[in-house]
């Protein structure tokens, strides 16, 4: 009886593991695309600083690639929509994860008692 | 700022690198900042971590203003002649040239060539940014340095105090968390113990007996409790028969009274149950094994306090426990249907003074009685179960429950059993109860001696006050009966005698103070 509820809380355990994994994983990757969502930020700020003479060059691998102001200004804006967009996927992610995580902490929990009342009794 | 090529204008900027770690460290710090733990030693953390991050930021915005100033300069001529860096251990002789035009990395991988005031408006712009995230951090290690020095002071305080926080309460009265475990674990017993009678027997002195039960450490006790619970508590519950209590009472009698003078020490509520002659057991854990009247070594009773101590059976001393049970609200019938708590443990207590003939043991035990209904509280018959009122004694149904039967002999043993039976009655009377109980705490102290007066009113001396064996020997006069039944109440056994002659008139004067021995004699041989 004992060793079912241990073999379980081994399981439940893993599964509890696994959740918090994926937890840090996604707060991580938020993370992330928060640094990216502030420079780009940064960055458009300062394309409004600077006006049509300039030219501007996008770093792709080794190469500036030369870039229009309006053009350069809309991957700017849609980079940032789309850092945006998924920092909301992955605080969706994260509270479904903390969700879970909690219920496994529960189940965990429960079956910790129940194991000591086993050992206990035993 | 990178060094610009020799050829094509110089290009600065700052490095991605600076930029993200500057938003990224930022909003990381921010959201530690926000899920820190608020203890001292998360605070100390945060407050360092914070001063390092302030360090950082502090630096880039020097750098952004050496930065600012190289721009300025840049201009100033058209060329400049350098040495330029090949690599990572040559130079090699160039000019700087264009030097207005500066490829700034507006972040992202986002390039933009401008003039050298542009880019010091940008970096004034990235310099905005960076005190801004100075100022932040800023706050958040004030506020959390506040929060350190306040823990701080606290540890400080407390420790100064001598560490109030930590209260400890420690619990000394495991019966009430072992009550239940104490029930369901039996002990197959069959024997009634018969050494505890003996060893408290030897001592005829109460004084012995407590101090073999003293030696015995609280420990012990409660582990021959634990014993004596279970020993019960497997051999059943048995109903004590009336009849019971008088041979009862002649072995136990003392013993009893020594193992509850033993018992007295470690809790005034527990009883030391003899159950060695009857080999009856009670079980120890309802109330309705509770028997009014009824005393045998075996009994026990639940008290208020929880814990009831009862003699096992033995060879060592063994007490148990009954758990805390709350006095069952027995309806006693009093003519007013009124209900009283019936209290195991003045039940208890009565039944040890029936059993024992000299009764030594303390007051504790004594039920309490000092106003008419606590008589009716105490004494509680329990029939079939249920606990019914004792009735008065010129009632057939107390007849019952007389406890006293046997009165043909007058030896001390029986004088003790007598009186330890007598003790046991129910006190109807409740004009008596006060003398009663003064007589009962009387009898307890002169325990040890053999041939103590049954009952010493509170205000007469002993022996001349028991006028037990005068009556006994003598066919007695009405006008003697009285007597006794006023200073001696709890004396059945006496006026049972007399009872056959007089009593009958006896019985008729004060009904309330004629023992319902004496009354159930008139009455039987009627």
């Amino acid at each position: 009886m004992a060793e079912q509820i241990q073999k379980k809380l081994q399981g439940e355990l893993e599964k509890y593991q696994q959740l918090q994994k994926d937890l840090s994983r996604a707060v991580a990757a938020r993370q992330k695309l928060e640094a990216q969502l502030t420079e780009n930020n940064i960055v458009k700020e300062e394309l409004e600083l600077l006006d049509a003479t300039n030219t501007i060059f996008k770093l792709m691998g080794p190469v500036l690639v030369k870039q229009e102001m309006e053009e350069a200004k809309g991957t700017v804006g849609k980079r940032l929509e789309y850092i945006t967009g998924e920092i909301k996927r992955y605080e969706q992610q994260m509270q479904e994860l903390e969700r879970r995580s909690e219920q496994q902490r529960e189940t965990l929990g429960r079956l910790q008692q129940e194991l000591q009342r086993g050992q206990g009794k035993g | 700022m990178i060094p610009g090529t020799s050829e094509a204008g110089s290009t600065y900027g700052c490095s991605s690198k600076l930029e993200k770690p500057f938003h990224a460290g930022y909003s990381r710090d921010l959201r530690r900042v926000g899920t820190a733990n608020v203890n001292k030693w998360d605070l100390g953390l945060v407050v360092t971590s914070c001063q390092e991050k302030i360090q950082h930021w502090k630096k880039v915005e020097s750098d952004y203003e050496a930065l600012q100033e190289r721009l300025r300069t840049l201009p100033d001529k058209l060329s400049y002649d350098i040495m330029v860096p090949f690599g990572p251990l040559a130079f090699m002789p160039g000019k700087l040239v264009h030097t207005n035009e500066v490829t700034v990395l507006l972040g992202d991988n986002w390039f933009s060539k401008c003039s050298a005031k542009q880019a010091v408006e940008l970096v004034e712009h990235r310099k905005k940014h960076v005190r801004k995230a100075l100022d932040d951090l800023q706050k958040v290690m004030m506020n959390f340095e506040s929060r350190a020095e306040f823990t701080e002071d606290l540890q400080r305080m407390s420790d100064a105090a001598s560490d109030f926080v930590d209260i400890r309460e420690e619990i000394e009265d495991d019966s009430i968390g072992t009550k239940g475990k104490y029930r369901t674990a039996h002990k197959p017993h069959s024997k009634p113990k018969v050494s505890n009678v003996f060893e408290v027997d030897f001592p005829v002195n109460g004084n012995d007996t407590k101090s073999v039960g003293h030696f015995q450490s609280e420990e012990e006790l409660w582990a021959r409790l634990e014993e004596l619970e279970r020993q019960e508590t497997l051999l059943g519950e048995l109903d004590r028969m009336p009849g019971t209590v008088e041979t009862n009472g002649e072995d136990a009698s003392s013993s009893e009274e020594e193992k509850e003078d033993k018992r007295t020490d470690l809790n005034g509520t527990y009883r030391a149950e003899d159950s060695l002659t009857q080999g009856n057991f009670h079980k120890q854990v309802t109330n309705s094994d509770l028997f009014g009247g009824q005393l045998n070594g075996s009994t026990y009773y639940h008290s208020d306090d929880e814990d009831d101590i009862d003699v096992g059976d033995n060879s060592v001393p063994t007490i148990f426990f009954s758990h805390t049970v709350e006095p069952k609200r027995v309806r006693i019938n009093t003519g007013k249907n009124t209900t009283l708590k019936f209290s195991e443990k003045k039940e208890e207590a009565k039944r040890k003074r029936k059993n024992s003939s000299g009764n030594g043991h303390a007051t504790p035990e004594l039920p309490n009685i000092k106003t008419p209904a606590d008589i009716y509280r105490v004494f509680v018959d329990v029939v079939n179960g249920e606990y019914v009122p004792r009735k008065s004694i010129l009632k057939s149904r107390s007849r019952e429950n007389s406890v006293c039967s046997d009165t043909s002999e007058n030896s001390a043993a029986e004088f003790d059993d007598r009186r330890g039976v007598q003790r046991s009655i129910s006190y109807d009377e409740a004009t008596q109860s006060d003398n009663s109980e003064g007589v009962l705490e009387e009898e307890e102290e002169e325990e040890g001696q053999q041939q103590p007066p049954k009952k010493l009113p509170p205000s007469s001396g002993t022996a001349e006050a028991f006028s037990g064996t005068v009556i006994e020997k003598e066919p007695l006069s009405p006008s003697l009966i009285p007597h006794p039944v006023i200073a001696h109440p709890v004396l059945p056994t006496i006026l049972e005698w007399k009872s056959d002659e007089v009593l009958s008139e006896a019985s008729e004067e004060p009904p309330k103070r004629i023992s319902k021995f004496k009354a159930a004699r008139m009455q039987q041989p009627t």
